[in-house]
C-alpha cells in the first residue's frame, strides 16, 4: 500500500491535496457522474465468468453489495429477483459481493448461493473492495441506483423491498 | 504483496500533517493535546472531540484494554485478553451465534481483516477474539460451524472464538469488564425451535500491540473497505 493510501486511511479525511482527493470525492453522490469501474464476474444463473462495468452509461443501473453470511441480503435475494423480473429487461442488474473471495469461501460457493437464493442477473466480486471504498459502503446489504449519466439516484443501506427499488428505479428514469 | 514496514514516528507526522491541513480547527488538539499520544497509531476519530467527555463503558480511543481470562474451546486452553500485548494487534468483538442481524456484520468485519491478513502477509501480526456471551446456546461445537458459516481461515493460526463458561462469567467478562452491555430477551430460552435473542451493544475493538485501542467501533459493525483499511493503517505504522 502506498503510503498516501495511508494518510487518508489514517484520517478519515475528506480534503487531501493533489490527486488523493479527486480519487476520492468522485463518488457521484453530489450531481456529479460516478467514475465506472471493471468489476470481475461469476460463472452462476444470469452471469458468466468474465468482467462488467458499472454502472453502465445510457441506462439506469441497480447495483447491490451483498455477502452470503448476510441474512439480510439472503431474505433480499426475493425482492431483487421481483424488481428484476419486472425491469430487467431496461435496466442494469449487478448484485457484487464483498466477501473475501478464494480461500475459505470460493467463488464456486458464492455461485452455489446465488443458485439457492433465484439469482438470474449479473453477479460480481469486489474482491479488492474498490467499489466498496469507493461508494463508502459501510455494511450490506447496500443498494445503489444511478441514472443514465450514472449519478447517483438513490442508495440505501440495509433491507429494502421490490415496490421501494421499482419506485427508485423509475424516479431515475425520468430524472 | 505484503505491506511496506514504515518507520511509525514518521507516520505520526505525516498524520498529523494531513489533517492540519484539512481541518483547521482541528489543530489545536494535535499541539501538545492530549490525542498526540504515543499509545496510538491511528490519530483519534471523526466524532472524538465531542465523545471524549462522554462516560462510554467499553474502552475507547487511547485507553488499554481490560486482562481477562477467557476459555478458547477450539483451542483447548484459556485466553488472556492481553497475553497478546508485545506480539500481535487484536481485533475483538462480542456476539451471539443465533443473531442474525448485526452480529454476522461485526463477525465479518474481523474475517475480512483475518483474509486480508493472510494476503497481505500480517496473519502472524494479529488475533481475532471474537467473544460470545451466549454460552447457552454457543456450545463449542455450535462456536466451530459458525466459523464454517463465516469463512474463518483456521489456518492462518490467529483466529480464538472466546467463550466464557456460562451466562453469569459471560456477565462479568463482557457487562462488567468489557462494558458491552447485552441482556436476553423474547425466545424459546434454550427451547429447540426458537433461539433465545439478545438486546446488545454493538461493538469492534481495533487494539494495537501495545494494548492500546486504536479504534473503537459502535452503533454497528466497520465498513468492509474501513476495518481494512484501519488495521492496515496499524500494521503499517507500527
Amino acid at each position: 500500500m502506498k503510503r498516501r493510501e495511508v494518510i487518508a486511511g489514517v484520517g478519515s479525511l475528506a480534503v487531501l491535496g493533489g490527486g488523493a482527493a479527486l480519487a476520492f470525492n468522485n463518488t457521484g453522490s453530489d450531481g456529479s457522474s460516478f467514475e465506472s469501474l471493471q468489476l470481475e464476474t461469476i460463472d452462476a444463473p444470469g452471469s458468466s465468468d468474465g468482467a462488467v462495468t458499472v454502472p453502465e452509461r445510457g441506462r439506469v443501473t441497480v447495483l447491490e453489495l451483498f455477502a452470503t453470511w448476510c441474512g439480510v441480503c439472503e431474505s433480499m435475494m426475493s425482492e431483487m429477483a421481483t424488481a428484476h423480473q419486472r425491469l430487467g429487461r431496461e435496466v442494469q442488474f449487478v448484485s457484487v459481493t464483498n466477501e473475501p473471495l478464494g480461500e475459505t469461501v470460493t467463488r464456486e460457493d458464492v455461485s452455489a448461493w446465488w443458485a439457492d437464493h433465484q439469482g438470474a442477473w449479473t453477479l460480481g466480486a469486489d474482491t479488492d473492495l474498490t467499489l466498496t471504498q469507493r461508494l463508502d459502503a459501510k455494511g450490506v446489504p447496500y443498494t445503489v441506483v444511478f441514472d443514465a449519466e450514472n449519478r447517483i439516484a438513490w442508495r440505501h443501506r440495509g433491507r429494502t423491498d421490490a415496490a421501494t427499488l421499482t419506485t427508485a428505479i423509475g424516479n431515475a428514469r425520468t430524472e | 504483496m505484503p505491506i511496506k514496514r514504515v518507520d511509525r514516528r514518521t507516520l505520526l507526522a505525516a498524520g498529523t500533517t494531513a489533517v492540519a491541513t484539512a481541518a483547521a480547527g482541528c489543530v489545536d488538539t494535535f499541539v501538545g493535546g492530549e490525542s498526540g499520544n504515543d499509545d496510538v497509531v491511528l490519530d483519534p476519530p471523526e466524532n472524538y472531540d465531542r465523545r471524549k467527555d462522554l462516560d462510554i463503558p467499553y474502552p475507547t480511543y487511547g485507553e488499554q484494554i481490560p486482562d481477562v481470562s477467557v476459555p478458547a474451546p477450539l483451542h483447548d486452553r484459556t485466553v488472556s485478553t492481553r497475553e497478546f500485548v508485545g506480539e500481535r494487534h487484536v481485533m475483538m468483538t462480542f456476539i451471539y451465534t443465533s443473531c442474525r442481524t448485526v452480529c454476522p456484520g461485526l463477525t465479518a468485519s474481523l474475517r475480512q481483516v483475518q483474509a486480508d491478513s493472510v494476503e497481505q502477509e500480517y496473519a502472524d501480526e494479529i488475533a481475532f477474539l471474537p467473544t460470545t456471551f451466549d454460552p447457552k446456546q454457543d456450545t463449542p461445537e455450535r462456536l466451530r460451524t459458525y466459523g464454517e458459516e463465516m469463512g474463518v481461515n483456521d489456518d492462518a493460526d490467529n483466529w480464538y472464538f472466546l467463550r466464557p463458561e456460562t451466562p453469569e462469567a459471560a456477565k462479568r467478562v463482557v457487562e462488567d469488564t468489557f462494558g458491552v452491555a447485552f441482556e436476553s430477551g423474547e425466545g424459546g430460552h434454550g427451547g429447540d425451535t426458537e433461539a433465545t435473542m439478545f438486546q446488545h451493544a454493538s461493538v469492534v475493538l481495533l487494539v494495537n500491540k501495545d494494548g492500546f485501542v486504536e479504534r473503537a467501533y459502535n452503533g454497528g459493525p466497520p465498513g468492509a473497505s474501513e476495518a481494512r483499511t484501519d488495521a492496515r493503517a496499524v500494521i503499517e505504522g507500527w
